[in-house]
């Protein structure tokens, strides 16, 4: 079967709950929203099972897409918004846990990277916030311009500036790129 | 003067943001049937829904059936108020009933096998 463009795809998908369609939908971004999610998240299954279920919801809401902005910035507002909502969840699952007396891992929530392999960017990652973090990858990562993340994280154009100012000074400071950079 | 300083500021600015990038930048990832099993996912979602109402209908029924009866015999013992001709009527209406009602089942049942197929 040949599939077309994005939108040819999207518009089989609406029209006619076409699967195959959005499984070629799927194939495509697949690797720019497990990427993203797998920086957000720094864990690779968590990520994987976030991006799986942030497709779900793709299928579900796909008819929201305007086809304003890109296929890929919407795809990634829906991830952002899967990602925040089971970081809701997590944190109050560690709340009942405390109210119950557990335990619980609160620092679950901050950046932890699950592998052997801590890199660079690892490292760049965890000196910002989870916002910070977020729109960085969204703009270094996967290229989105400031209005797409503007979209993506309900934010206006102005903060999203400001968020990247701030994550760039952050790096900047934490790891003297400056100093690096001019030799 | 001073445009030289922005010229400036911008260029570095810039060889700071293609830093970021390569820093940034990740190989892609491989599908490795990621998204067959998202599709997977999906296509079960869908049959589940679509079972939902018959199974709901079926339930629903098993429970309607013995109130229903009660409902039959009741109006059953009512019929005697009723004028003669309307009972008749009545009688002569009740096989093209049972015909209505197996076509109504069948044609459900075909629809719902079309689906399936389409599917």
């Amino acid at each position: 079967m040949s599939f077309g463009e994005d939108h040819e795809l999207i518009a089989r998908v609406v029209s006619a709950q076409d699967t195959a369609a959005f499984g070629e939908l799927v194939r495509r971004h697949q690797s720019q929203v497990r990427n993203f999610l797998r920086k957000l998240a720094g864990d690779v299954t968590l990520a994987d099972d976030l991006a799986q279920d942030c497709f779900i919801h793709a299928w579900d809401k796909l008819q929201t897409f305007s086809g304003r902005g890109t296929f890929i910035g919407w795809l990634l507002k829906v991830a952002y918004t899967t990602f925040l909502q089971s970081r809701r969840k997590s944190k109050r699952y560690a709340e009942i846990l405390q109210e119950a007396g557990t335990v619980a891992d609160l620092e679950s929530r901050n950046y932890t990277v699950q592998s052997d392999e801590v890199t660079d960017l690892d490292r760049f990652l965890a000196v910002l916030s989870e916002e910070e973090r977020a729109i960085m990858v969204m703009s270094y990562a996967c290229g989105l311009s400031h209005r797409e993340i503007s979209d993506a994280t309900s934010m206006p154009v102005g903060t999203v500036k400001s968020v990247i100012f701030r994550g760039k000074q952050k790096i900047r400071k934490s790891f003297d790129i400056k100093d690096h950079q001019h030799g | 003067m001073t445009s030289k300083i922005i010229n400036m500021a911008e260029r570095i600015k810039d060889a700071e943001d293609r830093l970021l990038e390569s820093m940034f930048e990740s190989v892609p990832v491989a599908d490795d049937g990621f998204s067959i099993s998202v599709v997977r996912k999906l296509r079960r979602r869908l049959w589940l829904r679509r079972l939902t109402l018959p199974i709901a209908a079926a339930v629903g029924a098993l429970f309607a059936v013995k109130p229903l009866a009660g409902l039959v015999t009741t109006l059953a013992g009512l019929s005697v108020l009723v004028p003669q001709n309307i009972v008749s009527a009545t009688s002569n209406l009740i096989p093209q009933a049972q015909t209505i009602a197996l076509g109504a089942v069948l044609l459900a049942v075909c629809l719902l096998g079309l689906r399936a197929l389409e599917e």
